[in-house]
């Protein structure tokens, strides 16, 4: 049986060697493009129309999972990986096929095989529209599938990470994890960690709605502390509460309104 | 302006009424944790001065009402101070474990089977079309697994030029597979190679880069390392032309892991520095200061 193949791989050999095998065990099918990435693979598969693609999943420009999720509707896609726990329990819980490199031409002659299948069912399809519609129903699956492939991917909120802050003429990126406190002063806010303090102009109160509040608790009017920085909460000869810091001398008081914060631990 | 003198009577009066909360509590710490012979020998004492002060009935109705308070009481309170040692302790002995867990995971995460996966299909495909670049591979896969497995790690590796070797070794596989989308650059000034320095710091770093270098990059892209000496102290930079920040994606367990090994190796002399230069991507550098003894 004859058809048309496209191979996206970013690594060229690996394009040669998936060529190489697909040559042995299927001499009908041309294969028709090869691409290094995503973007590229798309505009391909639109312009050429091949029946089956072979996808890396780690790839640049857009990934394999990603790019899928558009080449899946007009042809069949197999995944090809080297390693990728995530992906191979997901696609052994779904109907699509996936193969590991490097390809094993066994394995690669039974994948071949079903797709020869899934293409003739395609084409009794179009000429018996009424007749089965398992084919759509795997279509179906393969985009459910995706779709939880890619929320998993794009699960986490969106909280600042780094703080930009410069140094002479250079930008230095300080880790939230690395800050012990952040401190407003007049016209700049002070981003102090164990081994130095930086001064930034974005305000305490923007980067109180962008870090994570789990992380960072407003102590003060003028105080944002990062929590698994503090090390003990004691009072004063007047009452008001005083925040010890790991790695740092300096204490950090709490306002009244905030005492609730620390009520009788 | 009566209403300023009512404020600071007010205020007066809060400032009084804190002192005493605070001196009350104070006492009734110190009345807890006092042993009762103290407190006896205490109350006898102020019994006396208060006699012979002529102060009457009020020292012992003060020593008998601190004895009912201390007997009611005082049990608690001193299993409250006692707890909270204990929390401080187990909170010290949690860092600990934690730095020591973190250590381990240093240790023993650093192979990336990703990594190992591509790189031996590269070598199967290669024996069959190119087997000399197959045997090139090869070589530097050895060479890479020589100093990046744990158990493989001998004394030699905590030097400056055996990590720049085992970076090399793995930059070498990573073109192979990349082709021209990877370059590289390595400088490193041959009085430096000796130096000590911890094992798989650089390796993360250049893995990182590649990561939101040259990896995500249809272009692909240049990594390019530096070693150079900062007065007392040993700079290595790992600089990359790529991605740059994602300022909400979490820094990773990598750079996280080089953070707490730099603080245990160098108790704080030692520092993690990222930069993000106004022509991209990044720039990655790691500061120790250098050992003279050796």
């Amino acid at each position: 049986m004859s058809a048309t193949a496209m191979i996206v791989d970013d690594e060229s050999p690996m394009r040669d060697q998936l060529r190489a095998r697909l040559q042995q065990v299927w001499p009908d099918l041309s294969i028709i493009a090869e691409a290094a990435n995503g973007i590229v693979a798309i505009e391909q598969a639109e312009e050429l129309r091949p029946d089956i693609i072979f996808l890396d999943i780690r790839m640049p420009g857009k990934n394999g999972i990603e790019a899928a999720s558009i080449l899946a509707k007009q042809a069949l896609v197999v995944f090809v990986t080297a390693y990728d726990e995530y992906a191979i329990q997901a696609f052994e819980r779904g109907a699509m096929d996936y193969l590991l490199k490097p390809v094993e031409a066994d394995r690669l002659a039974g994948t071949c095989q079903r797709l020869q299948e899934r293409l003739q069912q395609r084409q009794q399809e179009k000429t018996a529209p009424a007749a089965t519609n398992t084919a759509s129903d795997q279509a179906k699956q393969v985009e459910q599938m995706l779709t939880q492939l890619m929320q998993q991917q794009s699960q986490k909120r969106e909280y600042l990470r780094w703080i930009q802050a410069s140094v002479g003429t250079s930008l230095r990126m300080v880790s939230t994890k690395e800050v012990l406190f952040f401190r407003s002063d007049e016209k700049y806010t002070l981003v102090q960690t164990e081994q130095a303090e930086y001064l930034i102009r974005k305000s305490l109160k923007e980067l109180e709605d962008e870090l994570d509040p789990k992380e960072f608790w407003r102590i003060h009017r003028s105080t944002l502390v990062r929590v698994s920085a503090i090390a003990e909460v004691t009072r004063d000869f007047r009452g008001r509460q005083l925040i010890g810091l790991k790695g740092h001398a300096e204490k950090l008081e709490v306002s009244r309104n905030h005492t609730h914060l620390f009520q009788q631990m | 302006m009566k209403h300023r003198d009512d404020n600071k009577v007010l205020n007066f009066i809060m400032d009084v009424t804190d002192t005493v909360t605070v001196v009350w509590w104070k006492f009734f710490d110190w009345l807890a944790v006092v042993p009762w012979s103290s407190l006896l020998g205490i109350s006898l004492v102020a019994m006396i001065i208060g006699g012979a002060l002529g102060l009457g009935g009020l020292m012992p109705m003060l020593v008998f009402a601190s004895i009912i308070i201390k007997s009611l009481a005082g049990g608690k309170r001193s299993a409250e101070i006692a707890a909270t040692a204990a929390a401080t302790r187990a909170d010290v002995e949690a860092l600990e474990r934690r730095l020591l867990e973190a250590e381990m995971a240093a240790l023993q995460a650093q192979i990336e089977p990703h990594f190992l996966f591509n790189t031996l299909a590269l070598i199967g495909q290669l024996i069959e079309t190119n087997p000399a670049q197959a045997t090139v591979v090869h070589q530097h896969l050895i060479k890479y697994l020589r100093s990046a497995m744990p158990q493989m790690r001998d004394k030699g590796n905590g030097k400056l030029g055996q990590q720049m070797d085992m970076c090399r070794a793995y930059l070498n596989i990573m073109q192979a597979r990349m082709q021209e989308r990877l370059t590289y650059d390595i400088d490193l000034p041959s009085e430096l190679e000796f130096l000590p320095f911890p094992s798989m710091m650089i390796q993360t770093l250049v893995e990182n880069s590649i990561k939101h270098g040259p990896e995500p990059k249809t272009t692909g892209g240049h990594i390019s390392i530096t070693a150079k000496k900062v007065d007392d102290q040993l700079l290595v930079e790992v600089n990359d032309n790529g991605m740059g920040f994602d300022l909400h994606a979490d820094d990773g367990m990598g750079l996280t892991n080089i953070r707490e090994r730099l603080k245990v190796l160098y108790s704080g002399k030692a520092q993690l520095v990222i930069e993000a230069p106004q022509t991209g991507g990044a720039i990655v550098g790691i500061l120790v200061p250098v050992d003279t003894k050796q």
